[in-house]
Formats: C-alpha cells, structure tokens, sequence
C-alpha cells in the first residue's frame, strides 16, 4: 500500500516542483521580476504624478531624468567629465568673448513615437521657454543664460549667451544630477492648445524607455524598454539590462526595511545604518556601498556644514567662528548622528575622488600649516586615524574598519582638533568669557544664546547632525538650542539676513569637478544685503563679504573650466572661506544607497565605481546599462 | 421654539461657523514661518547651477506672485479668496506643483481617504458599541470583564506599534497581505476593486483596532450608568427579558453620545489619517496636507481645511437637526 502510495504521488510532486521550478515572480504591476529592476523612489509619493511636461513642475522624481529624458550632454559622474548624448560632440566656441556656440546634434537619434530628433526640436523649446517664460516654471535657468539662437541646419544650432560662458555644456547639459534643458517634441508640443498648462502625460520620450503605467496616486510609475532603444538618446551606451523599471515608494523606513528583506526591491535611497544592518542580517543579498567601513556613498556633490551669518555680531568676528569651530567634536557628533559612517571635510566643499586631486590634496600643505592670528595651528592631519582608533575602542569590529592608505579614502584628509581650551582664549580675546553659568557671555556681559537652525524631519540625517552638533557645543559652554524647520522656512532663512544667524545647511557648497562656479559663482556684491535686511538674497548664503573673493569669482568666469587659472581661482577661494571660517564645512552628504543582489548585480559600489550610485540623478543610466540579471526567477 | 426657529437658528450658526472658519483658514498660512516663493525659488536654484542672476531671480519672483495670485496686499488677497471659495468653490493652483489645480489634488485622494476612513470609523463604532454594551450591561459578570479588558488592552496603544505590529505579523511573519499596497490603474472592474479592498485591508484594520477599544470602554461606561436608571429597574420589576431591556431600554439610551461621537468622528475624517497614510502608503488628504504644511502651499492647505471645516459644521448641523428625532427630551424643549 506504502509503496502504491509512493508510486502514486511521485508524478503529483514531482510536478508540483516542476512548477515550483519554473514558478516566475511577477511584481505587483505583473511584470515579471527578474526583468524588472524595482526601486524606491526618492521623494515617497509624487503630489503630481500626471504632470509629465518638463516646461513646468512634474513629477520629476518618477524616473523621466534617467529614462525617459535625454540630455545635450550628460556627466560621466566617476570622473567627472562631460560627454556628448544627444550632442555629436562638444560645443564649438564661435567667438573669443565666449558668447557664440555651436551645437552640432547626433544624427539618428528618434523620439519613441517614430519621428526623428532634429534641431527643429532644440529650437522649438528654446522658442516656447522665451515666449511663456512668465508662466513656464521650469524654464528660467535657460532662459536666463540664452540670449539668442539660430537654426543652421537640420542638425546644427547656434546659440549665444547673455554673458561669456565657460560652462556651456553643464548648463545646457548636465553638471551632476540632471539639465533643465529638455528638448521636448516639437510635433506633440505644438499641437498641445495651451502649451503651459500642457500635462503632457504618458509623454514621447527621447530616452531608451517610455512609460507603461504610472499610479494616479503618485505611490509608482512603470518604464519599458523600447524596442527601438539602440536609436534612442543614449541608446549608443550600450543595451540597458532591465526591461523594466519599477520606481515605487515601499512607504516608512519600517516597511521599506522589511520589503527589502523581501527581495520586492533593488535599490533603496537614504535607509539609516540600523535598517540597514536589520535587513542584512536577515539576507545576505542586501549590501552596503563600501564592504568597509565607512558604508555610505559620499560622492554627492554638495557636503554638510555650519552656515554662518559672517555679519552678523558676534559672528562677524572670525575668533568667534574659529572658535564653534574648535568647540565641535565632530568624532563624537558623526559616531552619534551616523554611527561613525561619515567622510569628514575641512574645505567648503566635499572630499570626492573627483575633488581630492583639485582641491584636498594640493591644498593639503596649506591645511597642515595653517594659524590662526595667536600662532595655533588648528588642523588635525591625523582626524581620520584617531576615528578609526575611537571606533575600535568603541567596539566596532576591526576588520570592518579601513587601514593604511584607505583611512583617509574613507574618514577624509582630516579636520580641525577639537579644543574647546583654545576656543575659550580666542573668544576672550574678543571679549567673550564664561558666566557663572558656565556659558558664554556677550562682551556686554548679557547671557549668549544661539538658535541653531536645523532641518526637520524632511532631512533625517542633518536632524541628527545638528542635535548633535548642538550638544557638542553646549557641552564647551554655548548655550545653543537646535531649532527645527521645515523646508520652506528653511529657505526662507537661509535666504533672509533678518532671520538667520546659524545653520546647519548645503546649498552653498556644492561642487562636483573642477568647475567650482556651480555653487561659488553667488559670491558676488549683488548678493550682499544690510544685516537686518528682510529681502531675501540670491545666492552667497555664506553671506560671504571679501572683495578679494569676489574678485576670483569674477575673474574665473572668464576663463575655461579646464584652465589651470580657472583651478587656481577656486582654491584661492576655498583658502580664504577656510582661513576666515566662512563655513564650518562637515562632511561629505553620507548617502547610503543599500542594494539588493537577489535578482540584480553589478551596481555601482566603492569597487567598482563606474558611476554615482544614486537611482534619481540622470547618470543611474550608466547603472542600467552596467546592471546584470542573476538569472534568479 | 417653533421647529422653523429651531432649524433657521442652526443654519444660521452653521454659515456663521463656516465664515469663521474659512476666514481663519485664510490668514492662518500667512502666520507660517514659511514662504511658499522663497521654497519653490530654493528649488529652482539648487538646480540652477548659480548661473540665476539677482535681476532674474526678481523677475522669477514677480511672475510666481502674480501666477500664485499673491500680488497685493492681504485685504484685496482675502477679498478675492473669499470670491474664489465662496461663489466658485476654487482654491487655484497649488503653489508647490504649479499649474496642478487644488481641487483636483484634493478630489484625487478624497475617494481614498473617505473609503479608508469612513469604512473603518463605522465597523470600529458598530462593533465597539455592541460590545461596549453588552460589557456594561453584564458588568457584574466576569465574561463581561474579559470584554472589557479588550477594550482596555487596546485603547492604550500608540496608533504607530499597533500599526507596526500588525504590519509585521500580517504582512511579514504570516505575509497575507502586503507590505506596502499596489493599487492597480485603467477602468473600474470587479477585479480592481477586489484589488483595492485587498490592498485596504491591512491599514483599515488598523484603525477598526485603534478606534474599537475606545468605543468598548466609553458604551461600557454608558451602560453601566443607564442600567442604574429608575426605568430600567422598572423594566425589569414588569419582568421584561434581559434581551429587551437591553437592547430597547439602555443601549437606545446609552447610544445617544456615541451617536454624536460618530457624526463628529466622521466629520474629522476628511482630514484623512497621516499615520495610516504614511506606514502603509495609502493615499489620501492627510498626506497631501503635510506636504503643504511644510512648503507653505497655501492654496492646498486652504482647499484640505475648508473641506475639513465643511465636513465637521456640515456633521454638527446634521446632529442637531435630527436629535429632536433620536432624543424626544429635545423636542419637548
């Protein structure tokens, strides 16, 4: 009987397995999973998913930078340099004033409908952006750049600029996350009856992918591969792996943790180092950029740092500023605020591959030999190590920790020593002693008391920083209270003399390659406004006042991005914001960026860094060339 | 008071209330520390890459107020705000995602939340209530206890564990549903609205869990009362059943707060529920609301709390209007 048993269910199980076998996973918008690369989206729901027309606000976190758009030029982010996508080459300068351009376009490239990319195209959008330039809000960069334009051909398109331009290809291309030049379709635009209320939904793309589905809600938009994806915009990089791509958002932290232990998605944005280390210890698929510590990805182009009010008292005093500066134990505040998962930096800008040989490494020597007006010297060349060393002491694993030459890769070139001695001496100089409190005083003898203004829980990670950063200085003896804003008012006061005194912030320093203007070009006396002004500024929220900056500023815009002249003002720049304390620079932005290699590998990682890792700039196109599937099902 | 005075006196209280109330959603924005131009300039510069002038940024400005409809001082503004609201029921573009239409952010997750909401609010009331009463009504008997020690255990919690926990025992440990909802697009079917009560399921229990405990105890509460009243001891002395008495005598009596509770719990629910929304991903007004909170997008947070003010006067006047109904005490007033 056992055996007419056995005999009778083997072909049952048997096919059972079979099934089981051949069973493939379909995602949740029934495309099948291992052709489908899922990610989470990185501002959670998009308010307005059906808004797809890149002249105005859209719902530009659902993928349309990376798969749907394509750019004149694009940024290789592992090196920094720019290359051609929709451009047949780079830029040609017509005159020696650098005002006059050439571009001449690719030729057989063609929008996803069919209908082949022309400079009627490149012209089209130039025209719509100046004619609605009042009501386009997506527009005003270009057209306060471009002056003028004519088409030359079928192919070739002069431009002129309003002011000598050096940086031509990463304002009308890209720089580092993506350009707002987007040539849209001529043929699809000019049939739309009123092209700035134009939603342009399911739209013609010019990038390998058009979309399948998007939620209404705004909760995950699908892309598909086009069958035509070799004469799209970047179709010459190579097959994009995925035939699908899936940006959804896996809702809180909590749920997101527990979806990527579930192999339901492959890359993730910003997860905290604690849901990260939960989840690989539950699948051992999930990995972190670097194999060392520490983890994060620190190649974004901007970097953390206190901003301060230069004119406003007592802060316009560098002794002041030098001395929150020395009063920062930063070791303390980037085990506490990020598990010790942070690459410091001393110059207003980040510590990248791509910045080091520019900046840290020449400007080493004038870090290391630096004094302040009493003789001290302020630098600790040897930041990195002894956070190594804290860390071990504090239980870290040793072997997860990086050694020899990879200590200052991961933990920076170094800081400022943290010497709350010396900071007492250098306020006492200015007048500023300990109450009976054991705070500060002003020199008046009225109690000190500084707002720090950090961000709310729209930015988790500079929360942290800054409470910490807070307590730090109580600690030495300011008496500071962290005050949260959300992110409108955080502009607002970062923007307004009146309201600002100190912040935690990034918006000013942000530099990807050699081409430091991107974020110091606002150094400039048009952007300096009385102290108690309630105007709100345009740019220098260093509120940086030197003339002699102001002059570098200005003389490298006349020169190219390339020029050793060029790299030579920037320094300059970044000795003086270092030696006046303009800014308190941090730290690189950490950025986690855990991925899972269940059905997908070959992401970029510290490793093998063939791109920035990030799913919502538009270099995430090199990562989906580069991806390979596992073959799992 | 005649029933034309009664009524013409509540209507009256009712626009009076509305009045106030969409004044006050007016100004109250404007009290914000945030500037809705200064976050949508923030924006457009950190993607400027320095290259906007100052001359360009004023001029960007000067186009985004006149786009806003912020040109003026607050006087004209509020004049034609109340002109907008009022006669044509339009709360303009918001601000943030210029040129999307308020009304049509708000008409796309009102479904959602009102479904969600609406749905639970009542189950937890229905099922609350009838456990409430038969705990109150029984309350000298220990299996009336153990109904009310559900009560007791539940209404405690924080609405974020209870979430949690049910989210990784249901849709992780024993995965019924999922993790975070899917919900499909294209035409309405039988099959897509399997799928949305489905993919619903989860964050409604949730709140039929947190909203349950608190009806348990609060009828219990009411019950116990009633059952002391002189005619329910009267009931019992003419030898009606304890099914009778406790169905017609105490919960009919003990309903009548809870009855208002509901009207107002139902009123609130067009402010959609932030917790639930964010957990479990579900769309819905309160996240909507949050987003324009901390932007400063004035025309959104009016549209979502004019709709809110609307809906609790509206389930306040509703509730005065048919008490005289339910409470014969009123109508004799």
């Amino acid at each position: 009987m056992a055996r007419l048993t056995a005999y009778l269910l083997a072909p049952v199980l048997g096919a059972l397995m079979g099934t089981m076998a051949f069973a493939q996973t379909m995602t949740d918008v029934g495309t099948p999973r291992n052709e489908t690369l899922v990610v989470q989206t990185f501002d959670g729901k998009a308010a307005n998913p059906d808004q797809q027309n890149p002249l105005n606000a859209y719902a530009i976190w659902r993928g349309f930078r990376e798969l749907g758009w394509s750019f004149l030029w694009e940024m290789d982010t592992a090196t920094g340099n720019s290359y051609p996508e929709l451009a047949a080459g780079p830029v040609e300068v017509l005159n020696p004033e650098h005002t006059k351009f050439r571009v001449k376009l690719r030729q057989g490239v063609y929008w996803s409908d069919g209908v082949e990319f022309t400079a009627d195209d490149v012209v089209y959008t130039l025209d719509t952006a100046f004619k609605y330039k009042d009501k386009l809000t997506f527009v005003s960069t270009y057209v306060n750049y471009v002056k003028s334009w004519k088409q030359v051909d079928k192919y070739t398109v002069d431009i002129e600029t309003i002011n000598p331009a050096y940086d031509f290809q990463t304002v009308m291309g890209v720089y580092s996350w993506g350009s707002l030049f987007v040539p849209v379709p001529k043929h699809i635009f000019e049939k739309a009856a009123d092209v700035t209320t134009f939603k342009n939904p399911n739209p013609v793309t010019l990038g390998p992918y058009t979309v399948k589905a998007y939620d209404p809600n705004g909760f995950w938009q699908l892309w598909q591969l086009r069958d035509d994806w070799q004469r799209s915009g970047w179709g010459n990089l190579g097959k994009p792996g995925p035939k699908y791509v899936l940006y959804k958002d896996f809702g809180a932290e909590e749920t997101r943790t527990l979806a990527f232990v579930q192999n339901q998605y492959d890359e993730d944005t910003f997860m905290s180092p604690d849901s990260i280390q939960a989840a690989q210890a539950k699948n051992p698929a999930i990995q972190t950029f670097s194999p060392k510590m520490p983890f994060n990805d620190m190649n974004d182009a901007c970097s953390y740092g206190v901003y301060i009010n230069q004119q406003k008292a007592p802060f316009d005093k560098p002794e002041v500023r030098w001395a929150l500066a020395l009063s920062l134990d930063l070791q303390t505040v980037g085990i506490t605020a990020v598990n010790g998962q942070f690459k410091a930096a001393a110059l207003p800008i980040s510590d990248t591959p791509i910045t080091n040989p520019s900046f840290y490494k020449p400007l080493l020597p004038f870090l290391k030999e630096l004094k302040l007006a009493d003789g001290y010297q302020p630098f600790n060349d040897k930041f990195a190590d002894d956070l190594v060393n804290k860390l071990k002491d504090q239980g870290v694993d040793a072997a997860s920790l990086p050694t020899g030459d990879d200590v200052a890769k991961g933990y920076g070139e170094g800081w400022w020593k943290f010497d709350p001695a010396e900071a007492e001496k250098l306020l006492g100089s200015v007048g500023i002693k300990k109450g009976g409190d054991g705070f500060y005083t002003l020199p008046d003898g009225s109690p000190w008391t500084i707002e720090l203004v950090i961000p709310s829980d729209w930015n988790k990670v500079m929360q942290r920083v800054g409470f910490s950063i807070a307590d730090s200085w109580k600690k030495a003896g300011f008496n500071v209270t962290a005050r949260q804003a959300d992110n409108g008012e955080f502009n607002t006061v970062q923007n307004t003399n009146s309201k600002f005194s100190i912040m935690v912030n990034w918006s000013n320093t942000c530099v990807y390659n050699a081409n430091f203007l991107n974020s110091w070009r606002t150094f400039n006396k048009d952007n300096v406004k009385d102290v108690n002004s309630n105007d709100p500024l345009n740019g220098n929220y260093l509120r940086e006042t030197d003339p002699a900056v102001f002059a570098l500023v200005a003389d490298a815009t006349k020169r190219e991005t390339t020029s050793p002249e060029f790299l030579a003002d920037g320094q300059k720049i970044a000795t003086a914001l270092v030696t006046g304390m303009a800014e308190i620079n941090l730290m690189n932005i950490p950025t986690t960026i855990p991925t899972n290699s269940y059905y997908w590998t070959n992401y970029p990682k510290a490793d093998n860094f063939y791109a920035a890792p990030y799913t919502w700039w538009s270099s995430f196109k090199k990562t989906i060339v580069n991806i390979k599937p596992t073959g799992k099902q | 008071m005649g029933v034309i005075q009664y009524v013409a006196k509540r209507v009256g209280l009712y626009l009076a209330v509305l009045f106030i109330g969409v004044t006050i959603t007016f100004f109250l924005p404007r009290l914000l520390p945030t500037n809705p131009i200064d976050a949508y300039i923030g924006q457009i510069q950190s993607r400027a890459n320095g290259v906007l002038s100052a001359d360009a940024i004023a001029q960007l400005r000067q186009n985004l107020e006149e786009l806003y409809g912020l040109k003026g001082n607050l006087f004209s503004q509020y004049v034609g705000y109340l002109n907008r609201v009022i006669f044509h029921l339009d709360f303009g573009p918001s601000f943030t995602y210029y040129p999307t239409p308020v009304s049509g952010m708000i008409l796309n997750a009102l479904p959602w939340t009102l479904g969600l909401l609406l749905v639970s609010t009542v189950i937890a009331w229905v099922l609350g209530n009838l456990v409430g009463v038969v705990a109150g009504y029984f309350h000298t008997r220990r299996a009336a206890t153990v109904l009310e020690v559900v009560g007791i255990l539940l209404y405690p919690i924080p609405y974020y564990i209870l979430a949690v926990s049910v989210i990784l025992l249901l849709a992780y440990v024993i995965p019924i549903f999922p993790l975070s909802p899917t919900f499909p697009v294209g035409d309405l079917s039988l099959q897509m609205v399997g799928s949305i009560i489905y993919n619903s399921t989860l964050p409604a229990l949730t709140l039929v869990l947190a909203g349950f405990g608190w009806n348990i105890l609060s009828m219990k509460a009411l019950a116990v009362a009633t059952t002391e009243e002189p005619y329910v001891t009267f009931a019992r002395l003419k030898g009606t059943s304890n099914w009778t008495r406790m169905v017609r005598y105490v919960f009919r009596n003990a309903m009548l707060p809870q009855v208002t509770a509901l009207a107002l719990s139902l009123g609130t629910v067009f402010n959609g529920a932030l917790l639930t929304e964010i957990l479990f991903s579900y769309p819905g007004v309160g996240l909507i609301m949050r987003t324009a909170a901390s932007s400063g997008d004035y025309n959104v947070l009016y549209g979502a709390i004019t709709l809110s003010i609307l809906a609790v006067a509206t389930a306040g006047l509703v509730i005065d209007l048919i008490y005289p109904l339910l409470d014969p005490r009123i109508r004799h007033r």
